[in-house]
């Protein structure tokens, strides 16, 4: 029984054995599983081992059992879902031109984030006139999106209610806020997180190691020899800011933070922070920069000794880097130059890094050079590769 | 399966059941197995355990995992210092040959001797490094572990329910997760809450419930809070304002004075943190 349903979830992506799936069956069968809202829950319990994964198998469950394809959603995941939509629509740049009712000729000045924008807004447009806002993209028919693949054929919103309770729970998404930080499965991590461990401080060599003083001293025939190791030291604090604000930058967010994650017994702490282009009076614990902001000047309270490593491709308007009203986040509140905060910072942690997703060998010729040249006289900068990473490390361990 | 079906779990009195954790716990239980929490600190994972020992009428053995603590001290420890004590003075009536006399169960080793099935809590697993787990997994699929030492297996006379709490602070190995039914406690919500409070202090006035969870979820939003307060915080609270005689729920809040903050707020700095986020939020 079920067995559909077991494949969904695994081409989702959870990772399931098929071991689980034999004892739900067997849940199944001791008569324990009495409606669909026990079903839901026993599913649940039984398949899916981590709370990351909650909000997946939610979907995957109101897909399943009522054809729900997506809720209305939230304007942040349209937007991811329409850049996705845009990189299969720059391949064919004709039909995109033809949509969104522009030459194609002028369609190639947009730049990518432009192009979004320009996107949402002929959207919202679209949808208010059809539909009254409440369904979306994708009604058969009403445009090209609907085709594109990702979706395919209509969309039922809410639809019809088989057992109105569990869909209705697994329609809620109450586990989206554990879904951010889904693990990522890419290949150098390993290696990478090989070089991160070295990101310790060791003591002097004042501490005698018995175990193996002992053993040097029977293997030396019974000549004494004592063995000293090194003392353990306090281990390292380390915040992590990064920028999340372009679309260029989030794979390499994710990156870091499953990075840190692993990393984290390692560290005494890790603490992450976001911002979007440059850093101003403000950075936020949420990635939606937001609900939780910290005053940039807070962090003279913090331990010196504290690890500062920024993560960023330092490429943005120099007026951002260098002007008092710099910001392009609208209604936030600035007092200083984003230079002045980046001085700031440095000035606060003598031990801190840049990591720049961008490869060193671009940094000269790059649309933002003239900031990551800037930038670079305030951090020393290094690629976001394994080489550089293990320079970044070494330069964050010297004394 | 177990022959003589045992009752169903159904919450206690002072334990507020949601039905869906109802159905795991029922489910783990059915199954025999393992059923791993997770979740924020006071979210009642401990608790959990205690209840259904409760209301089931089973004794609770509780192993409480140490970073230093190594598998086989959760199962039994071979007590050498009283051997040999006890041959260097012979003043016991232990028999100095027979080891098995100096074999001490731990907490796992009591749970699978016991003459009636027991709950064994296994608290926080993941302070224990993840050998600890990893030693663990067959000994709690098979029920049986080895004595080395005078070579002899103890096996599960009665398979115990086993609850384990982990912080979510490090994920398990996947062997291990795959031997245990899941579950993730989030945060009560205030309609929760409400319920947690009632059960708790089954005579309290509404109006004091209701602007004491209002507050608690609002200054549970204070930013840089270390340790947000959790429900163990606003019992504990909600305790001291009913037991304090001059204490109006109409003053409650007013002008950003709440009493006993320090309740809530066990860190000095957090406290001060508090402190300024009442002294800026006028309403609340």
């Amino acid at each position: 029984m079920f067995v559909p349903f077991f494949y969904e979830l695994r081409t989702a992506g959870i990772p399931i054995s098929p071991t689980a799936f034999l004892r739900l069956q067997k849940a199944l069968n001791l008569g324990l599983v009495n409606s669909l809202e026990d079903f839901y829950t026993t599913a649940r319990t039984i398949l899916i081992k981590s709370e990351r994964y909650f909000d997946l198998y939610d979907k995957i469950f109101a897909q399943y059992f009522l054809g729900v394809e997506l809720k209305t959603p939230e304007e942040k995941e349209l937007e991811g879902l329409v850049r996705a939509l845009l990189e299969e629509w720059l391949k064919n740049p004709k039909q995109l031109a033809d949509f969104l009712g522009i030459d194609p000729e002028q369609l190639k000045k947009y730049s990518p984030e432009e192009l979004v924008r320009y996107f949402l807004e002929k959207l919202k447009e679209q949808t208010e006139r059809h539909d009254g806002g409440d369904t979306w993209i994708g009604t058969a028919g009403t445009s090209p999106v609907g085709h594109s693949g990702i979706h395919p054929g209509g969309m039922r919103v809410g639809g019809i209610s088989r057992n109105k309770s569990a869909i209705k729970v697994a329609l809620e998404r109450r586990w989206k806020d554990y879904a951010m930080n889904g693990p990522l499965d890419t290949s150098s991590i390993g290696e990478a997180l090989k070089r991160l461990k070295h990101l310790t401080p060791s003591g002097p060599r004042d501490q005698l190691n018995i175990s193996e003083t002992i053993y040097q001293t029977v293997k030396n025939a019974g000549e004494i020899e004592i063995v000293f190791s090194p003392r353990l030291k306090d281990k390292l604090k380390i915040i992590l800011v990064m920028d999340n604000g372009g679309w260029s930058m989030d794979p390499y967010i994710e990156l870091c933070r499953t990075l840190f994650k692993y990393a984290n017994d390692n560290f005494k702490q890790v603490r992450t922070y976001y911002f979007h282009n440059c850093i101003y009076d403000y950075v936020y614990e949420d990635p939606q920069r937001r609900a939780k902001p910290r005053k940039t000047l807070d962090f003279v309270r913090e331990d010196p000794e504290t690890r500062l490593i920024i993560v960023g491709d330092a490429s943005m308007a120099p007026y951002e880097l260098t002007h008092d009203q710099g910001t392009i986040e609208y209604g936030e509140y600035q007092t200083k130059s984003g230079l002045h905060w980046l001085k700031f910072l440095n000035q606060t942690f003598p031990h801190s890094a840049w990591l720049n997703p961008k490869l060193k060998e671009e940094w000269r010729y790059t649309a933002g050079s003239y900031t990551i040249a800037r930038i670079r006289e305030v951090f020393p900068m290094f690629d976001l590769t394994l080489e550089g990473l293990e320079k970044a490390v070494n330069h964050l361990t010297k004394k | 399966m177990e022959k003589r079906k045992l009752k169903e779990f159904e919450g206690t009195r002072t334990y507020v059941l949601d039905p869906e954790l109802r159905k795991i716990v029922n489910i783990s239980i059915a199954l025999e197995m393992p059923l791993l929490l997770k979740g924020e600190p006071g979210t009642g994972k401990t608790l959990l355990a205690q209840a259904i020992a409760e209301d089931l009428g089973l004794i609770l053995i509780v192993l409480n995992v140490k970073s230093s603590m190594k598998a086989v001290d959760a199962l039994y420890q071979y007590d050498t210092l009283t051997r040999l004590n006890d041959a260097r003075f012979g003043d016991s009536k232990r028999n100095v040959k027979n080891i098995e006399e100096y074999i001490r169960m731990g907490k796992i080793g009591q749970a699978f001797i016991s003459e009636s099935k027991v709950v064994l809590l296994i608290d926080e697993i993941d302070k224990a490094d993840s050998d600890f787990q990893d030693d663990l997994l067959d000994v709690l699929d098979q029920m049986s572990f080895d004595i080395i030492e005078i070579d002899k297996t103890i096996k599960a006379k009665h398979r115990p329910i086993v609850i384990i709490t982990s912080n979510a602070k490090k994920d398990l190995s996947d062997p291990f997760l795959g031997r245990c039914n899941f579950h993730h406690i989030a945060f009560p919500d205030p309609d929760m809450m409400h319920k947690i409070i009632r059960a708790h202090f089954p005579e309290i006035e509404q109006n004091l419930a209701n602007s004491a969870i209002k507050i608690f979820y609002q200054l549970r939003k204070a930013p840089n809070v270390e340790k947000k307060p959790s429900t163990r915080e606003l019992l504990n609270w909600l305790r001291a304002l009913i037991l304090d005689p001059s204490f109006k729920v109409k003053e409650l809040g007013k002008e950003g004075k709440i009493p006993y903050l320090g309740v809530l707020f066990k860190k000095s700095m957090d406290l001060e943190q508090a402190k300024n986020y009442l002294s800026r939020v006028e309403n609340l």
